[in-house]
């Protein structure tokens, strides 16, 4: 077994599930795609998972849960996804109970853990409305007071699981004066409130996620007691907005899944298929194409377990890291799929064709991610509005408590450390303090310098990293300035150009989350971590988005990640920084989907 | 001017600015959102009032005192601010190297201003 502990849930769940290639397993390949195939909502699968008592892992120990941590949490919902993001996210929508944990009374706690662990119970997010999506305060949810309690009236759309949901989170309007005091949240349970007075909609046909509830409920004049609010009345917009927080950082891990899909599933072809008398693997485009989709998923793993454990590190920070991660992760995850389905040629558009069509099934499944709970254009605005806090943060900050900065990056990014109990409270709605992943660069520099004397280091590698990490200095303080001289405004009116920002900033931190994982997991995660080849072959790709390649140290030999990732894949194990044991494929297959286990030919 | 005129003058100017509107325009006892203050700007330039009163402030300060007056009032009997004091100059931080940024408009300008470069 792993000797880090946050992957064991996600093991055992793999080990569980069994292999998704064998058409008899729990949520295989075969299984869902039947079920996307009559948009038929999976069931077998939730009611799978909740005997498997999964529901307990998103209930926090102290509410009489198992969850001990974003990172444990990140690895199992990517084992759900790399199966089916469409029950994937069904089953997630649980994670919008962090709502209660933050915000509910006692009681209110009690109610919903009770809910999900006795009565496999699920909630569901009702934000949106159909005439105002990401604007939140323009709303016409309406939650008029009465004496003990509220008469809601208004209509939320779209909603996943709006119908199926026992509890519904609902945003609305309880000072009809308006402003950022005028919205409150409810914690709706519907079977405590009277059924002529609500109603679902109809499900929406979707594109991906075909077998959602997709749909949406609607209220009239519907009692809803005080005891369903949460928080104090007034407070709904600031607990909606920390909550995203929260779920859009762990929206990376449905993205994470789903790529290790495509690029799993586009390897098994790749090594299989024989052209001009040798492999499409043989072919040095394809090969890169491949090797190229694994170092992103491994920049990705090091942003998402950051913030994973940033959670409980730096709260504080989370509303600019959170933002990062949204919009970095998912959109760079979903060119990834992209990218491979070029190698996988004609069958990336084909449902039936190999490993039950599953690759156009992620293709369309994944495509909402970077979109709902908040679009990349979303996120990066929630962050753009931050750059000058950021940015002055990090000029007053600049050579002071280095040891205290150095302590909670160390325990940020260093997976075998214990984290402190994450603790909703302090989350604040803007950045607060600065962002320690940046403020660190200069640190991690002087980390790195130190590494020259170690021998079991290839130079030429230590050099590339060392170098790479000096241009993400140059460029932050380029940026820096860019931001500093910016004349923007208020307001949604932002130029284009400030996006811009926004992007560099995100490629920035994610470069420095890379450097980070690296430095500080050098002597836990094996061989091939230690080496640092990924890692300046990663770091090479990330300021690609910055600079010409012409500007930057040239690529060095990547034949070393290559072969890791055949060792992952032949091994059956996750495409990571931490690789766990994903369950083990067997070996009789049908003859279409033949695909020799290759070792690489080098 | 006692603290709590400082303090209007400040979030007048501040605001005239960012949202380019005349400073006499804006009247110290109307919701700010009435001037087309976003929630989040709200809490955004909250940021920039805790550099130039050096002091920590809830973020959510304009939503809770969502005027100039009912802001500027708490500040002084709550949080004892007194900016004639406290207004010193923050350090110029990454603003060295920049040319200057269009005077009056945006954060640019304004940094320029609270930098006293
Ligand atoms: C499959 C699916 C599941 C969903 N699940 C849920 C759910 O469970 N609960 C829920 O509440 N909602 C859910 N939604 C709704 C989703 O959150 C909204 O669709 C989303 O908020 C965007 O709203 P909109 O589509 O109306 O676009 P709009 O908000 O109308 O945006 C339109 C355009 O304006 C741009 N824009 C918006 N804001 C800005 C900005 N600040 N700066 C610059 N440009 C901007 C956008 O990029 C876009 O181009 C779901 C949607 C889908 C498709």
């Amino acid at each position: 077994m792993q000797q880090l502990k946050q992957f064991w849930v996600a093991e055992a769940l793999e080990k569980d599930l069994g292999d998704p290639g064998n058409p008899n397993s729990m949520m295989s390949f075969k299984q869902v795609m039947d079920l996307d195939e009559k948009e038929e909502f999976p069931d077998e699968i939730i009611d799978w998972l909740y005997n498997w008592k999964l529901q307990h892992y998103y209930i926090p120990t102290e509410c009489g849960g198992e969850f001990t941590g974003f990172d444990e949490f990140i690895s199992f919902v990517r084992v759900l996804s790399r199966r089916d993001q469409t029950a994937g996210i069904a089953f997630t929508t649980m994670f919008w109970s962090y709502l209660v944990w933050m915000a509910g009374t006692e009681e209110q706690k009690q109610n919903l853990a009770s809910f999900m662990k006795d009565n496999n119970g699920t909630m569901c997010l009702a934000y949106s409305e159909k005439a105002h999506g990401s604007d939140l305060l323009g709303g016409d949810m309406k939650a008029t007071k009465v004496e003990g309690g509220y008469l809601m009236t208004g209509e939320k759309w779209p909603i996943n699981r709006a119908t199926r949901s026992g509890v519904s989170f609902v945003l609305a309007q309880t000072d009809p004066a308006g402003g950022p005091r005028s919205l409150s949240l409810f914690m709706v349970e519907k079977s405590k409130i009277d059924p002529a007075k609500y109603s679902n909609l109809p499900k929406i046909l979707t594109h991906g996620i075909r077998g959602s509830d997709m749909s949406g409920i609607k209220f009239d004049h519907c009692f809803i007691p005080d005891a369903m609010r949460l928080g104090a009345e007034g407070t709904g917009l600031e607990l909606a907005l920390k909550g995203f927080q929260i779920t859009r950082a762990l929206c990376a891990a449905f993205s994470q899944g789903a790529a290790d899909t495509a690029l799993r599933t586009t390897l098994k072809f790749a090594l299989g298929r024989k052209l001009y008398g040798k492999t499409v693997f043989d072919m040095p485009q394809p090969r890169r194409t491949l090797t190229d989709a694994f170092l992103d998923i491994l920049i990705c793993d090091c942003c998402t377990y950051g913030v994973g454990r940033g959670f409980s590190t730096v709260p504080e920070q989370i509303s600019a890291w959170s933002a990062v991660v949204k919009y970095f992760v998912t959109t760079t995850l979903e060119t990834v799929v992209n990218n491979v389905s070029v190698v996988l040629g004609s069958r990336f558009y084909m449902r039936e064709a190999h490993d039950w069509g599953i690759f156009q099934k992620v293709l369309r499944d994944n495509a909402i991610i970077s979109m709902f709970d908040g679009s990349s254009i979303v996120n990066l605005h929630a962050l753009l509005l931050q750059l000058r806090q950021l940015t002055k943060s990090r000029a007053r900050n600049a050579g002071k408590n280095l040891e205290a900065l150095s302590t909670r990056l160390s325990t940020t990014f260093d997976l075998t450390q214990t984290l402190p109990a994450f603790d909703g409270k302090k989350l604040e709605l803007v950045n607060r303090g600065g962002d320690d992943v940046l403020q660190g660069l200069e640190l991690a520099i002087a980390s790195l310098e130190k590494l020259k004397s170690d021998s079991n280091l290839n130079p030429d590698t230590l050099y590339q990293i060392i170098t790479f990490t000096e241009i993400m200095r140059e460029e932050l303080n380029s940026l820096d300035v860019e931001i500093t001289e910016s004349t923007f405004q208020f307001g949604h009116e932002q130029e284009p150009e400030f996006f811009d920002m926004a992007r560099k900033y995100c490629v920035l931190h994610a470069a420095a989350a890379c450097v980070y994982t690296w430095i500080y997991n050098r002597n836990h995660l094996g061989e091939f971590f230690a080496n640092g080849e990924w890692l300046a072959l990663s770091l090479r790709r990330l300021m690609l988005n910055l600079k010409p390649a012409k500007a930057l140290p040239g690529r060095i030999d990547d034949s070393g990640v290559t072969q890791e990732m055949i060792r992952l894949y032949n091994e059956d194990r996750m495409f990571s920084i931490v690789p766990f044991q994903l369950a083990k494929s067997q070996l009789e297959e049908t003859s279409t989907d033949a695909s020799p286990k290759l070792q690489l030919q080098t | 001017m006692n603290s709590v005129d400082t303090i209007q003058s400040w979030l007048v100017n501040q605001i005239a600015t960012q949202l380019k509107i005349g400073p006499e325009t804006i009247k110290v006892t109307e919701p700010l959102t009435r001037y087309g203050l976003d929630s989040i700007d709200s809490v955004t330039i909250v940021g920039d009032m805790e550099d130039w009163l050096d002091a920590e402030l809830p973020s959510t300060l304009l939503w809770d005192y969502p005027t100039i007056a009912k802001a500027a009032q708490y500040l002084v009997d709550e949080v004892g601010v007194s900016p004639e004091e406290t207004a010193t100059p923050q350090p110029a931080a990454a603003s060295q190297a920049k040319a200057e940024a269009p005077a009056g408009k945006g954060w640019g300008g304004l940094w320029n201003k609270i930098s006293g470069s």
